[in-house]
This record gives C-alpha cells, structure tokens and sequence, in this order.
C-alpha cells in the first residue's frame, strides 16, 4: 500500500508544471501585440542626411523613400509623385497619419520639396527622416 | 479503496492545456515576426498659416541653386552662417525661413539647411520648389 501510494506521488510530481511557462508566452505575447504597429517599410536603403535638431517622430506613420537616383519608393514600389496623395489616403483609412520621408542626401531636393508640398495636403505633419550627426 | 479510486478520476478532469500552448505560441511567433520597429529621428519643418506670415512680413528666405552653394540675395553664404542669420532676423520673435529649391541642388544640403534654420531659432520652415 504505501509502496503504491510513494509511485503515484512521483509520477505525479514528474510532469513540469507549465504554468509558469503559459505566463512568460502569454506576457510576451502582449508585450509584441502592444508594440506591433505594422508599418508598410518603403523597401529601399537610403542614407539619409544629419541634421542636429532631430527629434524622434512619431512611430505609427506613413513612410516614403527618395532614392539617390530621385525615385520615390512606398512599401516596396516604386511609385509616382501623381499617386501620393491617394496612397496617404489608403494607408491612412479614417485616421489621418502623419508623413515620414526618407530621402537620400545625393537625391534631388526639388523632387523631396515637391514631395513634401504634395504629401502636406493630406497629411496632419511631414517630417524628413535624418540620422544623428556625430 | 472507494475513495482511493475517485482521486485519480479527479485528476483526470484537469484541463488539457497543450493546445492552448501550442496556440499561444503561434499568436507569439507570428507578431515577433510581423512586429518592426521603425524607430526614425528626423526634422519637421512645420508651418502654420504659412499664406498669412508671407503675407505679413517676407519671410528669410535662402537659395539653393545647385552645385552645393547656398546663396541669399544672391550672395554666397556658408551653411555655419545660417543659424546666426536667422537668429539676428528674428531678433525677439521668431521667423519663418523660407528655401527655395532649384533643380540640382542635394537633398542633404537642403536638409541641413533647413537644420541649421531651426537650430537659429526658426518657428516654421517651408521647401519651395523653383523652376529654373
């Protein structure tokens, strides 16, 4: 009897106790479900040009990329300077969101002017992506 | 030995939490992966009623007619005297610079103009494009 009864307690304490495990899953997935922001990258490297007075902008926006070679770039494509106010229009839906521009500093800056007046019509704030200058 | 039996009947009745596991697992690899954290600093040269302060009183205004110079008035300037123009200009409230962009010029230079503007002390800065 009592030898049964001791086979029974260890079985029972062999298995791991997942919940523990469930917390850690669970709270990573919330932290991931929070932070998830989904933003459509314009799919090409620039290199941007410093500026001192950068400030950190807003995460949840809509991205554009001005190429070296004076292309606009949105979420993988390569797009036209007519079709900017109507791709704000479908990536912003009902809430408007703010414009980031990546621009390449060898790309032309009328074209990024022109830009940034087109995407000002739609668009609550433009900013220009920069990197910190050392 | 009645009771004996029940308890590991009990045990049985324990919620099977694998599949909710397996689950939870699948909701968390698919937002690490669909997660990207763009995190981009950058300068917003904002106006507002731009049509009004023009109006009002002209606005600094800067060219950038290509080839890397920076004029104003037509005189050549350097990129380290912009800031304090603009903060002599702006002697106690602050002013709009206006830049005018001509075919050819980079966008880095226009960008570290605008730059230097708001580092004078510039309230709002707006990119003109200008036809040749």
């Amino acid at each position: 009897m009592s030898l049964r009864r001791r086979s029974l307690d260890e079985e029972a304490s062999e298995s791991i106790n997942v919940s523990p495990l469930i917390d850690v899953v669970f709270i990573l997935l919330i932290f991931f479900i929070v932070s998830a922001t989904f933003v459509t990258v314009p799919g090409v490297e620039v290199k941007r040009p410093e500026a001192r007075t950068a400030q950190s902008l807003q995460k949840n926006s809509v991205l554009f990329a001005i190429s070296e070679r004076d292309e606009i770039f949105h979420a993988g494509a390569r797009v036209s300077l007519e079709e900017i106010p109507r791709l704000i229009e479908t990536a912003s839906k009902n809430r408007p969101k703010p414009v980031v521009i990546q621009v390449d500093q060898w790309a032309d800056a009328s074209l990024m002017s022109k830009v940034v007046a087109k995407a000002r019509r739609n668009a609550p704030s433009v900013s220009i992506a920069t990197r910190k200058s050392r | 030995m009645i009771v004996k039996r029940h308890s590991p009947k009990t045990e049985e009745a324990e919620i099977n939490v694998s599949p909710l596991i397996d689950m939870v697992f699948i909701l968390l690899i698919f937002f690490i992966v669909a997660t990207s954290f763009v995190n981009e600093i950058g300068i917003s040269p904002k106006h507002k009623d731009s049509t009004q302060t023009i109006s009002d009183s002209p606005p600094l205004s800067f060219e950038l007619p290509g080839s890397g110079r920076i004029t104003r008035n037509g005189s050549l300037i350097q990129l380290a005297e912009i800031a304090p123009i603009v903060r002599t200009a702006s002697s106690g409230e602050s002013q709009s610079v206006l830049v005018k962009v001509y075919p050819g010029a980079r966008a880095g230079l226009a960008t570290q103009v605008m730059d230097r503007a708001l580092l004078g002390g510039a309230k709002a800065v707006k990119l003109t494009p200008m036809a040749r």
